[in-house]
C-alpha cells in the first residue's frame, strides 16, 4: 500500500533534511517520553523509583521482558498439567447449577480426558504433552507455574486483567508500567512494542493501553501486514524530494510562528515531534527487515514454513527488538479458545508456536541474553476439565476456567527446571502456591528490579500502582 | 490559610506540606499556652493527636491487627511491645528520648534503604507526620491509656467532624477533616461585586494585584476570532466573519466580542461543540464494548438530545432531571425517554459466560459512580468497599445512592421521533444493513448445507479426529451467525426507539443480543434487588439494609433540608435523586457545572479536577469566583448561554496568550493559575478533522441523525478484530462524500474500533468519564497528519477549491492562509509557498495518477478457533458497490496537486493546530 520513504532516503539525507529546517533543536527522539517520565516521577514525589531504576541493573537480573500472550485461554490440561484422573472419569456426567453459575457452566456436564499423550521432558522431568516436541528440548530452562488464578471467565475482561490488572480496561498495561519504571534504552524506538496476531484480541488496543500514564508509554503495535506502524511512510506516489521539501517548508512556517511566541514549550515540543516521527521512520524498517539474519536462524524459528512462519517472525522480531533496547515486547498467538475440537485446534496451535518459542529460548541463551531477559508464556485463563458437549456431542473441547491455568517463565532470574504450584486431581482449581494474577505482576516487576509498592503514579486522587491494592512476590518462582 | 491564594509551585505536595506545617505550629502553640494549667504532657498530646492516629491508619494492619501474623515480628499494640522491637532493629526501634536515632523514626522517614515503611509508597507519611513520631519519642514516648487519649482528643483535636449517615466504624464516624478540604460541601459564599466591575475580572484582578502581576493586554483580533469560533462552535471562522469581527473589535473590543458570541451561540454548531464536551463526561458511544461490542442502535438519539438541549439553552436543572429520571417524570414524552440513555452510556455486556447477578451489579456500580462524577464531582466507587479514605462519604451513602437505581431496568422503549430530530439517511442506513445481512444469509445457507451433509456422515459418540470439513467451515458459520446477530441490531437504528430505562423488578435475562423489550407489568415478575450494603463490595455478601439517599455530608455541611427519599419499592426513586441534585441549595451541583463550563473556555477548571471535588481533587484557585459564578448561574435560571456570555465578556477571556514581559508571569505564577494570560491550546482531535473539512469545502454541516461512517485508515478498517465466537465485519465507510464528511461528533463511535486519527490526537476512550482532554504531543501525531491518506485527501480538495476561486498564484496563497489561519500571508510566506508550489507542480507533472479501485468484496485470512488453522473467506462490502470517492488525484491537474502539498503543510503547521 505504501512505499518506504526511508528506502529512498539515506539516513544522513533524512537527518540533514530535518536538521537544516530545524536549526539548533537537539535531535533526540524519545526524549519526550523520558522527559514525561522524569517529570511525572518527580511530580509524584517518586524519587525512589529513580533510585530503584539506577540500582535495578546492578541488583536484579532482568532488564527486559518478552511476554508471549496466548490469547483465548490455552488449556493447562492439554499442555503442561496432565490429569490421569480425567482419563478414568472420561464422559462421567454431572450437573451444575446455582446463582453463581453462568449459562456456559450450568446444565449437563461431562468430564473429558485429554486427547494428548504426555511426557516428562528434560532432566527436570517437566510435564508436557507430546505435541511440544521442540519446547521439550529447552524444558530445563523453563519454570512452570500452576498456581495462578484470575477473576473473570470472559475473554476481554480476563485479557484486560492479565495485561493491566484491572478487568474492565482503561488502566496501564504491564509493559507501560515497566517503561515508566525503567525508562527507554533506545531513544528512537518505543519502549513497549506489541506484535498482534492476524486479528486484534477481544478488547482491542485497550490491552496495551497507557491508561492514566502519559501517552508516550502506550504499547506501539507493529502490524503483521500493511504498514508496520500506521502512517509510518508517505503515500507511495510521494517522491523523496517532495517529502523532504514539504518538511522544510513546514519548518520555515513553524519557525516564524514560534519566533513571536517565545518560551512556548508546547509549540517547540510539537516541532520536535516531527523530527521524532522521522527518526522512527529510519529505525523501524531496519528492525523489521530480517535480511541480516542468516538462513539457519530463519529456519530454526520456522520462518518459511507455512505453519510456523507467522509466529516465528514474531519471536525473531521480539529478539531483535530487545537487542535494540526495547524494554517490553508482547507477542500474541491464538486463538486458543477451543470449546470444541480441542485435539485438532490445540494440536495445530501448539505446532504453530512450539518451534518458534524453542528457537527463541535457544537464541536468547546462545547470545547471552536469556540471563537478563524475562520470558513469560501465559493465556488469560485455563480451561475446564469438563465440557457441555456442544455441536451435538460430536467433538469435544473445554470451557473457560479462571481458577486454574498453566504459565511458564524463562530467564531473567526465574527458577529454571522447576514446576511451582499444583492444581487439584481433576485440574479444576489451583490448590498449591495459589496466587492472584496481581502477584504474578508484582513478581514480574520484582524480577525487573521494580517494587510494585513504590512504582506509583498519582492519578485521580490516588497513588495508583499496577497491583491496585498491593500484592506479594511469588518467591517460589525466583532462582 | 495563607497558602491558598494560588501561589503554590508544586501543587499538592507543597500545599499539604504547608497546611500540616501550620497545623503543627498551631498545635505547638496551643500546647505551650496550655502548659501551666494542663494535666497532659506535650508528649502525651503528640501521641493522642498525631502519633496514635498514624499508628492506627498506617501501621496496625501489619503490626498488631492480627497478633498471629506480625510483620517482622513487630507488635505496635502497646508501649511495651514497641519497646521490645522486632526482628530487624530490636530495642533500637524506640530509644526513649532519642527520636532521631530511633529506627521507628528512621524507617518512616525513609532514612534506611530497604526498610522504608509503610512499604506502599501510596501510604508514605508526610514529613510532618514523621516529625511528630520523632518528637514524641524525644519527649519520652509516653503512651496514655484509651480513656486519656479520648480526653485529650476531645479537648484539643484539630480539624472538623462531619455529620454523615452512618459509617461502618466509629473511628471513621468520629474522624476529623482539614476544614479546607470540605469546601465543596459548604453553602455558597457569595461576595458582593462592586457595581460597574465585571465580576470575573474583579475576582481575578485582585489576586493578580496581590502578587504584583500585570495582566496581558487584549489579544489581537485574529487570535480572538479563532478562539471564539472554535471555543463556541468547534469550527474555524469564515473569511467574512474574520473581516467583520476585526473591524468591530478594533472599534470596540467588548461589543465585538459580545455580538460575535451571540451569533455563534445562535448557530446550531454551538450545541455540537458544547454537546461534545458533555458527551466526553457521559462517555457517549454507539456500541457496548467488550466481547461482542454490540451496536447500541438508538444511542445516537441521546447524542442529538444533548446537542439540542445546549442549542435550546435548556435549564441545567431540567437537563439533570431528564437524564436521571426522564421516564419517571413523564414516560409518554419521547424526549425524556431518550434523555435517560445517559444512565446506560457506560460499557456493559452480559454473555453466556457471565453471571447475571454480577453483570447487573456491574451496571449498578457503574451508574452510581457515573452519576456521582457527572453531577456531583464525586467518584463514588472509592466508597464501595470501605468508608471513603479521604472524603466524608461513608459506604452507607454509596449503597443508598445505589438503592436509588435498584429498581431501574434496561429497555429499548418506543419513543416517537421528535420534530427536531434528523431523519436524513435513514434509507441509506437501512439499505446497507439489508444488503450486508443478505450476503451473510446467502453465505450461511451454503455453508450450513455443507456442514449438515458432513455431519450426517459422522458416526459414533465422540469423535476427536477429522470431520471432513474444511478448516474454516465451522468457524465461518459461527462468524457469520454472530455477524447476522450484530447487523440485525443495526436495523433498529432508524426505528422510533429510545435507548432507555424503566422502573420495575429485576428479571434475569440471558440474551442481550436483540432489542430489550419492556415488561408490560413491570412489578408482576422478577425480584427486587436487595437494598443493602454489600460487605467488602461483594454482591454475594449482604450487610445492613439501606434506604435510597444521596451524599449525607452535602446535606449536613451544605445546610440542605434533609430530603426524605421515598422508600417504597414502586416509588420514583430516581426522580427523588434528580430533584435532590437539581435543588438550588445543593452545594455541589451548580459549582460542578459552572466549573466545567469555565474549564471548557479556559482549558482548566477553577477547581482543577472537574470530576473530583473531594479532598483529593485540586482545590479551587479562586473559590470566591467559583461561588459567585455558581450562585449567579442559579439566579440566571441555570442558563449555560448566560454563563458563557458572562465569561466571554470578561477581560480575562480576551487576554492575549503572550505577555510583553513573560518572565514576570513565569516567576510569580509559573502554572498560569492567575490568568495573567489566556492559556493557548491545541485543537482537539475532532476540531482538527472538522477544520480540515471546513477549509477544504467538503464539510457537510448538517446537524444530527444516524451515525456517519467517515473514511478511516484502511489498514485499520480491514484489520480483523476478534469478537466472541468470530471476527467482526470490515469497517465500511458510507458510500457518498455527503454522508462521510460530517462533523466528527456524528462519526459512529465504536468501543472496539477506534479511528486511529482521533485516538492519536487524544480523543478519550469512552469507557471512563473524561473531565478534561489530554493534549500531549507524541510522534505518531506527526506521522498521521503528514502521511495519512485522509489528510492528503483534504489537502487536495482544499487546493482544488482555491483554484476554482482564483488562478492568480499570489491570490491563491493569500486565500489559503486566510482560510487556514484566519490571516493574510506575509511577503516571505507568499514567496516560499509559491516557490514550493511551483517545484511540486513540476514533480507532479511527471506523475500520472490513476483512479483508485474500490473492491466490493475482499478475502480475509484469520485463524480458526475450531481447528487452529488459517482459513480464508470472502466478505461482501456493499458500501463499495456504489461508492463515490472524494476528489482523487487523477481528477485534477499537476498544478492543483502541486498546490495540495502546500495545503498539506499548512494543515501540519503549528498555527493551524493551535489557538492563541
Amino acid at each position: 500500500m505504501t512505499k518506504n520513504l526511508i528506502a529512498k532516503l539515506s539516513r544522513r539525507e533524512a537527518l540533514y533534511g530535518l536538521g537544516a529546517g530545524l536549526g539548533s533543536i537537539a535531535l533526540s527522539s524519545f526524549l519526550q517520553a523520558e522527559e514525561n517520565r522524569a517529570t511525572s516521577l518527580r511530580y509524584s514525589g517518586n524519587t525512589q523509583i529513580f533510585k530503584a531504576t539506577t540500582n535495578a541493573t546492578a541488583k536484579t537480573k532482568a532488564k527486559r521482558c518478552i511476554f508471549l500472550m496466548m490469547e483465548g485461554g490455552p488449556s493447562h490440561l492439554d499442555t503442561f498439567d496432565p490429569k490421569p484422573e480425567l482419563t478414568k472419569r472420561h464422559l462421567e456426567k454431572f450437573k451444575r447449577s446455582g446463582e453463581q453459575e453462568s449459562a456456559m457452566s450450568s446444565g449437563d456436564r461431562y468430564f473429558v480426558k485429554s486427547p494428548f499423550d504426555f511426557i516428562k521432558a528434560g532432566k527436570c522431568g517437566a510435564d508436557m504433552s507430546t505435541a511440544w516436541s521442540h519446547l521439550a528440548t529447552v524444558a530445563d530452562d523453563l519454570c512452570f507455574y500452576r498456581g495462578c488464578q484470575v477473576e473473570s471467565v470472559n475473554h476481554p475482561t480476563a485479557c484486560y486483567q492479565v495485561n493491566t490488572g484491572n478487568r474492565f480496561g482503561g488502566d496501564p498495561a504491564v509493559g507501560a508500567w515497566v517503561n515508566y519504571g525503567l525508562g527507554s534504552e533506545n531513544k528512537n524506538l518505543p519502549g513497549f512494542v506489541v506484535l498482534p496476531r492476524d486479528a486484534y484480541p477481544q478488547g482491542g488496543a485497550g490491552n496495551w493501553s497507557n491508561g492514566f500514564l502519559p501517552a508516550s508509554f502506550q504499547g506501539t503495535p507493529l502490524r503483521p501486514t500493511g504498514s508496520p506502524v500506521l502512517d509510518l511512510n508517505s503515500p507511495d506516489w510521494m517522491n523523496r524530494q517532495s517529502a523532504r521539501e514539504n518538511l522544510d517548508l513546514l519548518a520555515k512556517l513553524n519557525q516564524k510562528h514560534l519566533a513571536s511566541r517565545e518560551g512556548r514549550s508546547d509549540l517547540e515540543a510539537r516541532v520536535k515531534s516531527y523530527e521524532l516521527a522521522y527518526r522512527m521512520q529510519v529505525e523501524v524498517p531496519g528492525v523489521i527487515d530480517m535480511e541480516g539474519e542468516n538462513q539457519t536462524t530463519l529456519e530454526s524459528y520456522g520462518i518459511g514454513k507455512p505453519e510456523t512462519d507467522a509466529f516465528g517472525r514474531k519471536c525473531l522480531l521480539a529478539r531483535r527488538l530487545v537487542e535494540k533496547g526495547v524494554r517490553f515486547v508482547q507477542a500474541y498467538a491464538g486463538n486458543w479458545d477451543s470449546h470444541d475440537y480441542i485435539a485438532k485446534a490445540h494440536g495445530s496451535l501448539i505446532r504453530s508456536v512450539d518451534q518458534p518459542i524453542a528457537a527463541l529460548i535457544k537464541d536468547l541463551k546462545q547470545r547471552g541474553l536469556l540471563e537478563d531477559t524475562l520470558v513469560v508464556w501465559c493465556g488469560e485463563f485455563g480451561r475446564t476439565p469438563d465440557n457441555g458437549m456442544r455441536g451435538g456431542g460430536q467433538s469435544y473441547g473445554r470451557d473457560h476456567n479462571a481458577k486454574a491455568m498453566s504459565m511458564w517463565f524463562a530467564g531473567g532470574g526465574t527458577k529454571a527446571g522447576h514446576t511451582v504450584g499444583a492444581t487439584n486431581e481433576i485440574g479444576s482449581e489451583a490448590v498449591e502456591c495459589v496466587h492472584h494474577i496481581r502477584d504474578v505482576h508484582v513478581t514480574i516487576l520484582h524480577l525487573l528490579g521494580l517494587d510494585d509498592n513504590k512504582l506509583t503514579y498519582y492519578h485521580a486522587g490516588r497513588h495508583k500502582q499496577l497491583s491496585q491494592f498491593g500484592g506479594e512476590v511469588i518467591t517460589e518462582l525466583l532462582a | 490559610m495563607t497558602i491558598k491564594n494560588g501561589n503554590e509551585v508544586k501543587p499538592r505536595f507543597y500545599i499539604s506540606t504547608c497546611l500540616l506545617f501550620v497545623i503543627v505550629v498551631v498545635l505547638a502553640g496551643r500546647l505551650r499556652a496550655g502548659e501551666q494549667e494542663d494535666e497532659f504532657s506535650q508528649g502525651e498530646k503528640l501521641f493522642a493527636l498525631r502519633v496514635q492516629p498514624i499508628f492506627a491508619l498506617k501501621c496496625a494492619a501489619c503490626h498488631g491487627d492480627d497478633p498471629q501474623e506480625l510483620g517482622g515480628e513487630f507488635d505496635m499494640r502497646n508501649r511495651v511491645s514497641v519497646l521490645r522491637g522486632g526482628e530487624s532493629f530490636g530495642e533500637e526501634v524506640l530509644i526513649s528520648g532519642k527520636g532521631k536515632e530511633s529506627f521507628l523514626y528512621r524507617v518512616v522517614a525513609h532514612l534506611e534503604d530497604g526498610y522504608e515503611m509503610p512499604p506502599k509508597l501510596a501510604d508514605r507519611l508526610t514529613e510532618e507526620e514523621t516529625w511528630s513520631i520523632r518528637d514524641w519519642i524525644t519527649a519520652g514516648a509516653p503512651w496514655p491509656d484509651d480513656k486519656r487519649i479520648l480526653k485529650i482528643q476531645k479537648k484539643y483535636a484539630e480539624g472538623e467532624q462531619v455529620q454523615t449517615s452512618k459509617a461502618l466504624s466509629d473511628d471513621w464516624q468520629n474522624r476529623r477533616y482539614e476544614s479546607e478540604k470540605l469546601w465543596a460541601y459548604r453553602p455558597l459564599s457569595v461576595e458582593n461585586v462592586p457595581s460597574g466591575s465585571h465580576p470575573i475580572d474583579w475576582f481575578l484582578d485582585r489576586k493578580l494585584a496581590a502578587v504584583g502581576i500585570q495582566a496581558a493586554g487584549d489579544a489581537p483580533p485574529i487570535a480572538m476570532v479563532r478562539r471564539m469560533s472554535f471555543g463556541l462552535t468547534g469550527l474555524p471562522p469564515t473569511a467574512d466573519e474574520v473581516a467583520r469581527f476585526t473591524k468591530a473589535y478594533n472599534n470596540d473590543p467588548a461589543d465585538a466580542v459580545n455580538d460575535f458570541a451571540d451569533n455563534l451561540m445562535a448557530s446550531p454548531h454551538y450545541g455540537e461543540q458544547f454537546g461534545q464536551h458533555w458527551l466526553d463526561v457521559t462517555r457517549y458511544a454507539d456500541s457496548a464494548g467488550f466481547a461482542n461490542d454490540f451496536a447500541r442502535p438508538n444511542a445516537w438519539r441521546y447524542r442529538d438530545y444533548v446537542v439540542e438541549s445546549f442549542n435550546n439553552d435548556k435549564r441545567f436543572d431540567q437537563f439533570v432531571r431528564e437524564q436521571i429520571a426522564g421516564d419517571e417524570m413523564d414516560d409518554q414524552n419521547p424526549e425524556y425517554l431518550i434523555a435517560t440513555g445517559f444512565l446506560r452510556m457506560g460499557p456493559w455486556e452480559h454473555t453466556g459466560m457471565s453471571v447475571f447477578k454480577e453483570t447487573r451489579q456491574y451496571w449498578l456500580d457503574d451508574v452510581t459512580d457515573s452519576v456521582g462524577q457527572t453531577f456531583l464531582g464525586h467518584a463514588m466507587q472509592c466508597a464501595k468497599c470501605h468508608d471513603h479514605k479521604f472524603d466524608p462519604v461513608p459506604t452507607r451513602d454509596y449503597y443508598s445512592m445505589m438503592a436509588v437505581f435498584s429498581t431501574t431496568q434496561f429497555a429499548d422503549r418506543n419513543a416517537k421521533f421528535l420534530r427536531s430530530e434528523s431523519r436524513e439517511n435513514f434509507k441509506q442506513a437501512d439499505d446497507w444493513v439489508s444488503k450486508k445481512l443478505g450476503y451473510y444469509n446467502d453465505q450461511l445457507k451454503v455453508i450450513g448445507d455443507r456442514i449438515k451433509a458432513q455431519k450426517k456422515n459422522e458416526k459414533g459418540e465422540i469423535k476427536v479426529g477429522d470431520d471432513g470439513l474444511a478448516p474454516g467451515d465451522l468457524s465461518s458459520q459461527a462468524r457469520m451467525k454472530k455477524a447476522v446477530q450484530r447487523h440485525s441490531l443495526e436495523k433498529l437504528r432508524t426505528k422510533p426507539i429510545a435507548h432507555a430505562v424503566y422502573t420495575g423488578k429485576t428479571v434475569k435475562r440471558n440474551n442481550f443480543n436483540k432489542r430489550i423489550m419492556m415488561f408490560k407489568q413491570p412489578w408482576e415478575q422478577g425480584v427486587l434487588d436487595p437494598d443493602v450494603i454489600f460487605t467488602g463490595g461483594s454482591v454475594y455478601s449482604h450487610g445492613e439494609a439501606v434506604v435510597p439517599g444521596a451524599l449525607s455530608a452535602a446535606e449536613s455541611l451544605g445546610q440542605m433540608e434533609a430530603a426524605a427519599f421515598p422508600t417504597a419499592a414502586q416509588a420514583k426513586r430516581r426522580l427523588a435523586l434528580a430533584n435532590w441534585i437539581a435543588n438550588p441549595k445543593n452545594p455541589l451541583t451548580a459549582r460542578v457545572i459552572v466549573n466545567r463550563v469555565w474549564a471548557w473556555h479556559f482549558g482548566k477548571g477553577i477547581a482543577g479536577n472537574p470530576n473530583n471535588f473531594g479532598g483529593t481533587g485540586k482545590p479551587p484557585t479562586h473559590p470566591a469566583l467559583l461561588d459567585y459564578l455558581a450562585s449567579r448561574f442559579v439566579e440566571d435560571g441555570w442558563s449555560i448561554k448566560k454563563l458563557n456570555r458572562l465569561i466571554v465578556s470578561s477581560k480575562a477571556y480576551r487576554r492575549s496568550s503572550t505577555h510583553s514581559v513573560p518572565q514576570s508571569v513565569n516567576d510569580r505564577d509559573p502554572k498560569n493559575q492567575l490568568y495573567a494570560t489566556f492559556g493557548a491550546r491545541r485543537l482537539s482531535a475532532e476540531e482538527i478533522r472538522d477544520a480540515m473539512l471546513f477549509v477544504s469545502g467538503e464539510l457537510n454541516s448538517d446537524v444530527g441523525g444516524v451515525p456517519a461512517r467517515p473514511n478511516i485508515n484502511l489498514d485499520v478498517a480491514f484489520q480483523p478484530r476478534a469478537l466472541m465466537g468470530g471476527t467482526a465485519s470490515v469497517y465500511e465507510p458510507d458510500p457518498t462524500p455527503q454522508q462521510r464528511n460530517r462533523r466528527t461528533l456524528y462519526a459512529e463511535k465504536l468501543r472496539g474500533l477506534r479511528d486511529p486519527f482521533l485516538e492519536t490526537f487524544n480523543q478519550p476512550v469512552p469507557d471512563d468519564s473524561c473531565e478534561l482532554r489530554e493534549n500531549s504531543t507524541i510522534a505518531p501525531q506527526a506521522l498521521t497528519l503528514f502521511n495519512a491518506e485522509e489528510v492528503h485527501a483534504r489537502a487536495l480538495a482544499f487546493a482544488a477549491r482555491l483554484l476554482k476561486e482564483s488562478q492568480d498564484d499570489e491570490e491563491v496563497i493569500q486565500m489559503a492562509f486566510r482560510d487556514a489561519m484566519g490571516r493574510s500571508a506575509t511577503k516571505d510566506e507568499v514567496q516560499v509557498c509559491t516557490a514550493a508550489w511551483l517545484a511540486r507542480t513540476k514533480d507532479e507533472a511527471k506523475l500520472h495518477p490513476k483512479p483508485t479501485e474500490f473492491k466490493a468484496k475482499i478475502s480475509r485470512t484469520v485463524k480458526s478457533e475450531k481447528t487452529g488453522q488459517l482459513y480464508t473467506f470472502v466478505e461482501h462490502l456493499p458500501a463499495y458497490e456504489n461508492y463515490v470517492p472524494d476528489l482523487q488525484r487523477c481528477d485534477v491537474d499537476a498544478r492543483t496537486r502541486g498546490l495540495s502539498h502546500v495545503c498539506l503543510v499548512l494543515f501540519n503547521s503549528n498555527e493551524f493546530a493551535y489557538l492563541d
